[in-house]
C-alpha cells in the first residue's frame, strides 16, 4: 500500500483512488507554481505541464467505473471518465499552442500554465459532482482561474497596447457578468435546499417523482438553469462572451471556447438528468427557447462580424444554441446527439482557434477578414484545414460537423420539436454567410498584405491531426455514436426517461 | 414494393468512387505537373469502369445490380448501401463521361492548376455517390460534399463576379436540401415509430405508407431541395448566375450532371414515396413545368451572353424533364430519362463551344462575334450538330426524349403537352439564334473582327477529343433510340408500379 493510500485509509475515505487523475493536475499545478516562482525556466514548465497532463490522461485509463467517493459527494462513473479524457487531451492540445503563441507577443508568464491547471481541475471536479456543493466548487475553481487567464495580456510592447486594454476590459467584464452568474447559482442551491433540504442529486430528484414540485423547487430550477446558461453563454445571457473571447489571449480564447465550455455542457447534462428527470418537460422547453435564441442572436451578430475570432465568438454562441437544442428532446436520443455534439465540437472549435493563433503571430495580423486574403495563395496549408474546420461548423458532410447536426434533427423530428428544426435549419442557412465568407476571401482573392508565417511544427501537427478528426469523425462517426449511445443510456437508466 | 439484388462480385462503383478521392489525396502531395495525366487516367478508368457496367447490365428484369452494402451507423440503422438501376447506371455513365472530357478540355487550364484538378476530382466522387447511392444518409452526404468542390470552382476560377454567383449557388442549394434532410428524417421517425424499423435505406423508406397529410408535407419538403437542384422556375435564378460565371468545364458539369441530381431526385424519391401527393401535385408540376419551359425559352431569346442563353435553355430543357416525370407513365419517364441524358450531351457541348468562342475571342457577347463559321469548319460543324441536338431535331438526341415526354404528357393532359409544343419553336428559336448570331452574318460584322476569326486556329487536339464523343453519342442515341429505351424501360415501369400497377 502506497504512503497516500495509507494515510487515505487511514482517514477513512473509501474508493480515494478514483482521484488519482484530480490529486495529478493539482500536484502538477503546484509544482508548476513553485517551478515558477524559483526558476521561471520555461521549458522546465512547459515540459511539467505537459508530463502531468500526460500521467493524469494515462491514469484515467487504470480506474475502475461508477464509483463514488468523498462520502457521496463525487461520483466517477464512466460519464465522468468519458469527459475527463476529452477535457485533459483537449487542454494538453491547446497548451501546445501556449508557448509560441506567448513569447511571440512577449506575454509570457507562467502563471498561464498553472492557472489553467488550477482550471482544469475545476472542470474535472464538475464533470464528476453529484452533489449542488461539489458541482459549485468545480464550477466555481474553473472560473475564477478563467477570469484571470482572459486578464493575462500583459505587455511593455506599445503596438500591443490595445490588446492589453482589451484583455483587461475583457476580464473585468466577464469577471462581473460570471460573478453575476455565480449569485444566481447560489440562489438557486438556496432554494433547492431549502425545498429538498438536501444537495444531493438523486435526492432532489427523488423530491419530484412523487409528488408536484414545490415552488422553491421550480424557482430554485429556473435560476439554476439560468445560471448554467449564463456559464455556457447561451442568448440572453450571452454579452460576456464576444469581449471576453475577443480580449482574451488567442490560446486562452481556445481554452474557455472549447474546454471550458464542454465541461459546462456535461454538467448541464448530468444535473438534468440526475437532479430534474421528472420536470424534464419544463426544462426542456425552457431549453428550447434558450437554443432559438441562441442560434438567432448568435448567427445574425455573427454575419456582422469583421473580425474573424469575433465572429467565431459569436459563432460558438450559435454553437450553444445547436447543442442546447437537443436538450429540447429529452430522450434518450437527444441527449446522445448532445453528448456527440459537444464532443466533436471540441475538434472543430480546437483546430479553428489554433489557426487563428498560429496566424496571428506574424507581424500586422489582426484577425480581420480582410487579412485572410488571398491566404490559400500564401500558406495553403493553413488554408485548407481553416476550409475544413468552416465547413465543419457549417455542418456540410463529409465533416463531423453535419453528423452533429443530424443526431440533433434526428432527435428534434423524433420527438416532434418541429419548429425548432426548423429554426436549427434557417440559422444553419444564415450561418453559411459568414463562414463562407472566410473560405471565400482565404481562396477568391488576391493577398493585399504580405505575411510572414512563422507556423511551427507543433502547430502545424494540432492543425493537420484535428483536420483529419473532423473528416475521419464525419466518414466514420460509429464509435463516437456507441458511446454516446451509451453513456445517455446510462445516465437515464435509473431515472426512467 | 420488394426488390431483387444482385450483389456485385467486385465492387465497382466503390472503386469508382474511390479512385478519385484518393487520387485528390495524392495530388495534394504532388507536384503540380502531374494534376492533369492523373486526373485524365483516373477519370478514364472511371469512365471504362461505368462503359463496363452499362455493357454489363441486365435489363431484362428489374433487379438492382452491382449492389454493395456495408453497415456504418448501426445505432440509427445507416448503412453505406450502393448499386444501380438503369436510372442509376445512366446517370452515373452520363457523370463519368462529363467528368472525362471536361479533364480533357481542361488541359489548358493555367491558374492554380493542382487545386483545380483536385477539386474537381473530389467532385466526380461526389456527384458518382448522389447516383448510386441507396442509403439516404449517404445520398444527403453526397449531395452535400458536392457543394464544397463546386463552389470554390466558380468562386476560384470563374469570371469577374465569380464570388458572388458561387455564395448564391452555395446558399441556395444548402437552403434547399437542409428542408430535403428534414423530410426524410421525418419519413425515417416515422417509419420507426409506425413500424419499429430503424432504416434509412431507400428500400425500407419506400415501404412507408404515409397518410396523405403527411405525404403532402414530406413532397413539399423533398421537392424544395429537388427543385432548387433542377432548377424548375421560380428557384431557378441561381443557375444563369452560376453558369455565366463558372469556368467552361465547371458549366458543363453544372449542366450535364448537377442539373441532372434534381430530376433525379424527383424520380427516384418523390414519385415512388409520395404517390397520392405526387397525384395530388400534377397540376402544380405541369404549371411549373410549362412556365419553365415558355418563360425561361422567352428569357433565352433575349440574352445577349452565350452562357446564358445556354442556361436559360438548360431550365427550358429541364421542365421537359419535370412534364415526363409528372405524365406518370412509361412514355413520359422514358422521355424524361433520355432527355436527361441527352440534354447533359448537348449542355455539354453548348458550354463547351461557348468556351471554344470566349478562348478565341475573349468575349461571350454576341455583339462582339459572327461571321466565324467559314473560318473554324470543324468546330462550326460540331457546334452545329450539338445547337440541333439541343433544338430536338429528329436524328439526333433531343428528339426523342422531348417527343415522349410530350407523348406522356399527352396521355396525361392535352393542353400542357399543346402549350408545352409551342415553346419547341421557341426553343428553336433561341438556338437558332446564338448559332445564327455567332457563326453567321459575316456581312454584319466589324473588319477588325473578321480579320480576327482569319486568324484564329480551329480546335485543338484536346479540345477536338472532348467535343466529338458528345456529338458521336447525339447520333447514337438520335438514330437508335432502341437500347436505350430498352435498357431504361424496366427501370421506369419499376418506378411507376404505384401508378401503373406494373
Amino acid at each position: 500500500m502506497s504512503i497516500i493510500q495509507q494515510i487515505v485509509s487511514a482517514i477513512g475515505i473509501p474508493n480515494f483512488s478514483v482521484l488519482w487523475p484530480e490529486i495529478i493536475v493539482l500536484i502538477t499545478a503546484f509544482i508548476v507554481f513553485f517551478e515558477e516562482l524559483l526558476t521561471k525556466n520555461r521549458t522546465l514548465i512547459t515540459a511539467t505541464t505537459v508530463v502531468g497532463l500526460l500521467v493524469a490522461f494515462v491514469s484515467i485509463f487504470f480506474i475502475k467505473q461508477g464509483d463514488i467517493t468523498l462520502y457521496g459527494l463525487y461520483i466517477v462513473d464512466s460519464y465522468a471518465l468519458y469527459f475527463k479524457v476529452f477535457l485533459i487531451a483537449s487542454t494538453l492540445i491547446i497548451i501546445g499552442t501556449y508557448r509560441t503563441y506567448f513569447e511571440n507577443k512577449e506575454i509570457y508568464f507562467g502563471e498561464f500554465y498553472y492557472l489553467t491547471l488550477f482550471a482544469l481541475l475545476g472542470m474535472m471536479i464538475m464533470v464528476s459532482s453529484i452533489n449542488l456543493f461539489t458541482f459549485y466548487v468545480g464550477l466555481e475553481l474553473t472560473s475564477i482561474t478563467t477570469y484571470i487567464l482572459v486578464g493575462m495580456f500583459i505587455t511593455k510592447r506599445k503596438e500591443l497596447k490595445d490588446y492589453d486594454y482589451k484583455s483587461k476590459e475583457a476580464a473585468f467584464k466577464y469577471l462581473i457578468i460570471g460573478g453575476a452568474g455565480t449569485a444566481i447559482i447560489s440562489y438557486a442551491i438556496a432554494f433547492l435546499y431549502g425545498a429538498s433540504g438536501t444537495f444531493d442529486f438523486i435526492e432532489i430528484s427523488k423530491m419530484t417523482f412523487s409528488e408536484e414540485p414545490s415552488l422553491g423547487l421550480i424557482i430554485g430550477l429556473v435560476l439554476l438553469i439560468i445560471g448554467l446558461a449564463l456559464k455556457a453563454a447561451a442568448v440572453p445571457f450571452h454579452f460576456w462572451t464576444p469581449d471576453a473571447y475577443e480580449g482574451a489571449p488567442t490560446p486562452i480564447t481556445n481554452f474557455m471556447a472549447v474546454v471550458v465550455k464542454v465541461a459546462t455542457f456535461a454538467l448541464i447534462l448530468r444535473v438534468l438528468i440526475q437532479a430534474f428527470p421528472y420536470v424534464s418537460e419544463d426544462w426542456s422547453y425552457l431549453w428550447a427557447i434558450l437554443a432559438a435564441l441562441s442560434m438567432i442572436v448568435g448567427n445574425f451578430i455573427a454575419l456582422r462580424q469583421k473580425n474573424v475570432k469575433r465572429m467565431l465568438a459569436y459563432s460558438s454562441i450559435a454553437h450553444t444554441g445547436y447543442i442546447t437544442a437537443a436538450l429540447a428532446a429529452p430522450t434518450g436520443m437527444g441527449f446522445a446527439a448532445f453528448l456527440f455534439y459537444i464532443v466533436i465540437y471540441i475538434f472543430m472549435a480546437i483546430g479553428a482557434f489554433a489557426a487563428l493563433s498560429a496566424l496571428e503571430k506574424s507581424e500586422g495580423w489582426t484577425n480581420h477578414i480582410d487579412d485572410f486574403k488571398g491566404l490559400a495563395k500564401n500558406n495553403p496549408f493553413v488554408a485548407l484545414t481553416i476550409l475544413v474546420f468552416m465547413f465543419s461548423m457549417l455542418g456540410i458532410p463529409p465533416t463531423v460537423g453535419f453528423m452533429g447536426k443530424l443526431g440533433v434533427f434526428f432527435a428534434l423530428i423524433g420527438s416532434d420539436i418541429w419548429w425548432l428544426a426548423v429554426v436549427l435549419v434557417i440559422m444553419s442557412i444564415i450561418s453559411a454567410g459568414y463562414y463562407l465568407r472566410v473560405v471565400s476571401v482565404m481562396y477568391m482573392y488576391e493577398p493585399l498584405k504580405k505575411f510572414d508565417f512563422n507556423i511551427n511544427f507543433t502547430e502545424k501537427t494540432i492543425l493537420f491531426v484535428m483536420a483529419i478528426i473532423v473528416l475521419i469523425l464525419g466518414i466514420y462517426p460509429t464509435l463516437f455514436w456507441s458511446f454516446s449511445t451509451n453513456l445517455s443510456t446510462m445516465l437515464i437508466a435509473h431515472v426512467g426517461m | 414494393m420488394t426488390f431483387e439484388f444482385e450483389a456485385a462480385n467486385i465492387p465497382w462503383i466503390t472503386i469508382s468512387i474511390l479512385i478519385p478521392l484518393i487520387a485528390a489525396g495524392v495530388l495534394f502531395f504532388l507536384d503540380k505537373r502531374f494534376a492533369k495525366p492523373i486526373s485524365i487516367i483516373v477519370s478514364a478508368i472511371v469512365f471504362v469502369i461505368s462503359t463496363y457496367m452499362l455493357f454489363a447490365y441486365d435489363y431484362s428484369s428489374y433487379k438492382i445490380q452491382f449492389y454493395e452494402k456495408y453497415s456504418w451507423i448501426p445505432q440509427f440503422g445507416i448503412s453505406y448501401e450502393v448499386g444501380v438501376d438503369a436510372l442509376s447506371l445512366t446517370m452515373f455513365w452520363l457523370t463519368a463521361l462529363a467528368f472525362l472530357l471536361s479533364f480533357i478540355w481542361s488541359v489548358n487550364i493555367k491558374k492554380r492548376v493542382k487545386e483545380y484538378f483536385i477539386a474537381f476530382l473530389v467532385l466526380e466522387a461526389a456527384c458518382i455517390g448522389v447516383f448510386v447511392s441507396w442509403d439516404m444518409v449517404w445520398f444527403y452526404i453526397f449531395w452535400e460534399a458536392m457543394l464544397i468542390p463546386m463552389f470554390l470552382i466558380i468562386g476560384v476560377w470563374g469570371y469577374a463576379e465569380r464570388i458572388y454567383a458561387a455564395t448564391k449557388f452555395f446558399i441556395y442549394t444548402f437552403f434547399g436540401s437542409l428542408f430535403l434532410l428534414i423530410g426524410v428524417i421525418g419519413m425515417y421517425v416515422y417509419q420507426y415509430f409506425h413500424y419499429g424499423k430503424l432504416s434509412t435505406s431507400y428500400f425500407d423508406l419506400v415501404n412507408t405508407n404515409l397518410p396523405f397529410g403527411l405525404e403532402i408535407v414530406f413532397f413539399l419538403l423533398l421537392a424544395l431541395g429537388f427543385a432548387i437542384k433542377v432548377p424548375m422556375w421560380p428557384f431557378h435564378t441561381w443557375l444563369p448566375a452560376a453558369h455565366v460565371q463558372a469556368p467552361t468545364a465547371g458549366s458543363v458539369i453544372l449542366a450535364a450532371v448537377l442539373l441532372k441530381m434534381g430530376t433525379y431526385g424527383f424520380v427516384r424519391f418523390s414519385l415512388p414515396w409520395f404517390p397520392e401527393a405526387s397525384k395530388y401535385f400534377i397540376p402544380v408540376m405541369f404549371t411549373l413545368g410549362v412556365i419553365a419551359i415558355i418563360y425561361t425559352a422567352a428569357m433565352a431569346l433575349a440574352q445577349q451572353h452565350i452562357k446564358r442563353i445556354i442556361a436559360y435553355s438548360s431550365v427550358s430543357h429541364m421542365g421537359f424533364v419535370t412534364l415526363g416525370t409528372f405524365a406518370l407513365n412509361v412514355e413520359g419517364m422514358n422521355g424524361a430519362i433520355i432527355t436527361m441524358i441527352s440534354h447533359g450531351l448537348t449542355s455539354a457541348a453548348l458550354f463547351f463551344a461557348a468556351g471554344w468562342i470566349y478562348e478565341r475571342s475573349h468575349s461571350y457577347m454576341l455583339k462582339d462575334l459572327g461571321g466565324m463559321a467559314k473560318y473554324v469548319p470543324v468546330f462550326a460543324t460540331l457546334f452545329m450538330i450539338s445547337a440541333m441536338a439541343s433544338v430536338g431535331l429528329p436524328g439526333l438526341s433531343g428528339f426523342v426524349g422531348e417527343f415522349l415526354a410530350l407523348l406522356g404528357t399527352f396521355k396525361t393532359n392535352v393542353w400542357f403537352a399543346a402549350l408545352a409544343g409551342i415553346a419547341l419553336v421557341v426553343g428553336a428559336g433561341y438556338t437558332l439564334r446564338l448559332y445564327h448570331k455567332t457563326m453567321f452574318m459575316e456581312e454584319l460584322v466589324d473588319k477588325n473582327i473578321i480579320h480576327k476569326w482569319k486568324n484564329t486556329h480551329d480546335m485543338t487536339t484536346s479540345e477536338f477529343l472532348a467535343f466529338i464523343p458528345l456529338v458521336i453519342l447525339m447520333f447514337v442515341i438520335g438514330i437508335y433510340p432502341k437500347w436505350w429505351i430498352d435498357l431504361i424501360n424496366t427501370t421506369s415501369i419499376s418506378i411507376l408500379s404505384k401508378f401503373i400497377g406494373g
